[in-house]
């Protein structure tokens, strides 16, 4: 046999077995199951046996005669489902919800055993009847939450579906992984409502807290501010300081060449000055010599001849002075003579005068001086027996008086009348003295008036006498009752009448 | 004989066991996780999301019924 032609043959078997063997043997991927039913298909587990009437094959391949047994492919892959539901909350508010719903067929061998049984022909329409399953679990679940749990409570929501679902879910043999409510279409805008307390709350502080930090800020701007302006002044002042001491370094040295200038100017005036000087001294000097002193020589010529000729005529008024003088001299020494001579007459003549009336005077004082003695001693005897003679009237008088007032005790008529009588001329008198001092009378009814007139002057004396017995006899009863023999008071009576 | 051997397993509560409710516990099998329905043993215990719990039965295809895990030591 040709080696080429077996080698050939060989070939042709191993890729004929190779196609058999692809074609018989079934591999379960790892997202899938393999079912497979049909003849001798032997069952090892014990619990499913009964009721299990296929083969599940995951991850492992199988041998299936074709024919007699065949093979179906159960995907295991998770499956979305969208929902969109029209339902009532808890509260009656009516809500769209459009959720997606995720789910697969449970790994278990129950899952895949229910999942087969009931999706195997309809994968492709799973999704329309988990739609509808979950449309009304979706419902159920919506109408025992309220919103606000279904927006914050997301426990609430898987617990919920659990709870709705998980009986259902065990007979389809599916596992819900997860239920995604995507939105919840609010026609009452119940939700916004919802949020708007909040919201306004968040703004209010999130505006508070603006202001606040504003307020900080501006704070520590005007701080900072204020503290920049203080920098400002403080370095400007600084500045100005600084530029003041330049300034006057500037000064001083931009006038230093205007000083210097000047001072050269001054010492160059005071050299001229001093050359001046020494051509005003020099033109002195030449006038001085020049001039003056031929002045001066013709003037001392001039004053010298002058002098000369005034002192000659001095000396000639001099002469002629004394000449006068001596001989006036002469007249007055003749004068004062005569004078002198007069005087010493006069003189004696004087103290002759002067020495006789010192005579005359001595003389007559002591002629005047015996007078007065003898006159004195005369005066004295005088009086002596003067008083000698009054004491001797007194005397009498008293006794007179005595012996009146006894006899007025007597006969006190009889005294008064003698009285009167002997003082009548005196009366009379002092009565003419009414008319003394009369310079015209006017006697209206002639002599006879007159004796009228003097009647009752003379009358007033009789009047007086008749007083003076009204008191004598007062006094005599007076003196009944006192002692009559005093006559203390009796003697000023008398010199009252008197 | 069950396909995976989930009764005794640990696994985390991802939705709240309790009495009239169907609780969610998150298992480790077959290689990967999966979650399944979860109910509580006794009938009356409450465990709260993250609570470890202990896988005492299984009802198939996707139902556990599990207790508190009570950590040794």
């Amino acid at each position: 046999m040709d080696p080429l032609i077996l080698a050939g043959v060989i070939v042709g078997a191993i890729i004929l077995l190779f196609i058999l063997l692809r074609t018989l043997y079934k591999v379960a991927e790892p997202n899938e199951a393999l079912l497979i039913s049909g003849w001798g298909v032997r069952v090892q587990r014990s619990e499913t046996a009964d009721s299990l009437g296929f083969k599940i094959i995951t991850g492992k391949g199988v041998l299936v005669i074709p024919g007699f047994q065949t093979a179906r492919r159960l995907s295991l892959d998770t499956r979305g489902a969208n929902l969109q539901v029209s339902c009532v909350t808890k509260q009656g508010l009516p809500v769209t919800v459009r959720a997606v719903v995720i789910y697969k067929v449970g790994d278990d061998f129950a899952s895949i055993a229910n999942a087969a049984r009931r999706f195997l022909d309809q994968q492709d329409g799973m999704n329309d009847t988990i739609h509808e399953l979950f449309a009304g679990h979706l419902r159920s679940i919506v109408g025992g939450l309220t919103i606000e749990e279904m927006i914050h409570n997301r426990d609430a929501l898987t617990g919920e579906i659990r709870s709705s679902s998980a009986n259902e879910m065990i007979k389809l043999g599916l596992v819900v992984d997860s239920l995604q409510i995507q939105e919840i279409e609010d026609e009452s805008g119940y939700i916004l409502n919802l949020g708007k307390p909040h919201a306004a709350a968040v703004a209010a502080s999130a505006r508070i807290a603006e202001a606040q930090r504003d307020q900080e800020a501006t704070q520590a701007e005007q701080v900072a501010a204020a503290q920049k302006a203080g920098a400002i002044r403080e370095s400007e002042i600084k500045q100005a300081g600084f530029q003041a001491e330049v300034d006057q370094a500037r000064a001083k040295a931009g006038q230093s060449g205007p000083l210097a200038e000047a001072t050269a100017r001054q010492e160059v005036v005071v050299q001229e000055t001093r050359a001046a000087e020494l051509e005003a001294a020099l033109a002195e000097q030449k006038l001085q010599s020049q001039v003056r002193k031929p002045a001066d020589a013709r003037a001392y010529d001039t004053r010298t001849s002058a002098d000369a000729e005034r002192d000659a005529a001095i000396a000639k008024a001099q002469a002629e002075a004394k000449e006068t003088e001596l001989r006036a001299a002469a007249d007055a020494t003749k004068v004062k003579t005569a004078a002198e001579a007069e005087a010493q007459a006069t003189k004696a003549r004087g103290e002759a005068s002067a020495a006789a009336t010192r005579a005359t005077g001595e003389a007559q004082a002591h002629a005047a001086k015996a007078q007065g003695l003898a006159e004195a001693d005369a005066a004295r005897a005088k009086g002596l027996a003067e008083a000698e003679a009054a004491k001797a009237k007194g005397l009498a008088e008293a006794d007179a008086i005595k012996a009146r007032a006894a006899a007025l005790a007597e006969n006190q008529e009889a005294v008064v009348a003698q009285q009167l009588a002997e003082r009548w001329p005196e009366i009379v008198e002092a009565g003419a003295k009414a008319f003394g001092s009369v310079d015209h009378m006017v006697v209206l009814n002639g002599a006879d008036g007159v004796s009228d007139m003097f009647a009752k002057a003379l009358s007033l004396g009789g009047t007086g006498l008749g007083l003076a017995r009204q008191l004598m006899e007062a006094m005599g009863q007076t003196g009944k009752s006192a002692e009559p023999e005093t006559n203390g008071s009796v003697v000023p009576t008398t010199t009252d009448l008197r | 004989m069950p396909d995976v051997p989930v009764i005794g397993s640990r696994g985390r509560v991802t939705g709240t066991i309790g009495p009239g409710l169907v609780g969610e516990v998150l298992l480790s099998v077959r290689g990967g996780t999966e979650a399944f329905y979860a109910y509580p043993a006794d009938g009356q215990e409450r465990f709260e999301n993250g609570t470890q719990v202990l896988v005492v039965d299984f009802e198939s295809p996707r139902t556990v019924y599990v207790q508190r895990w009570l950590p040794l030591g």
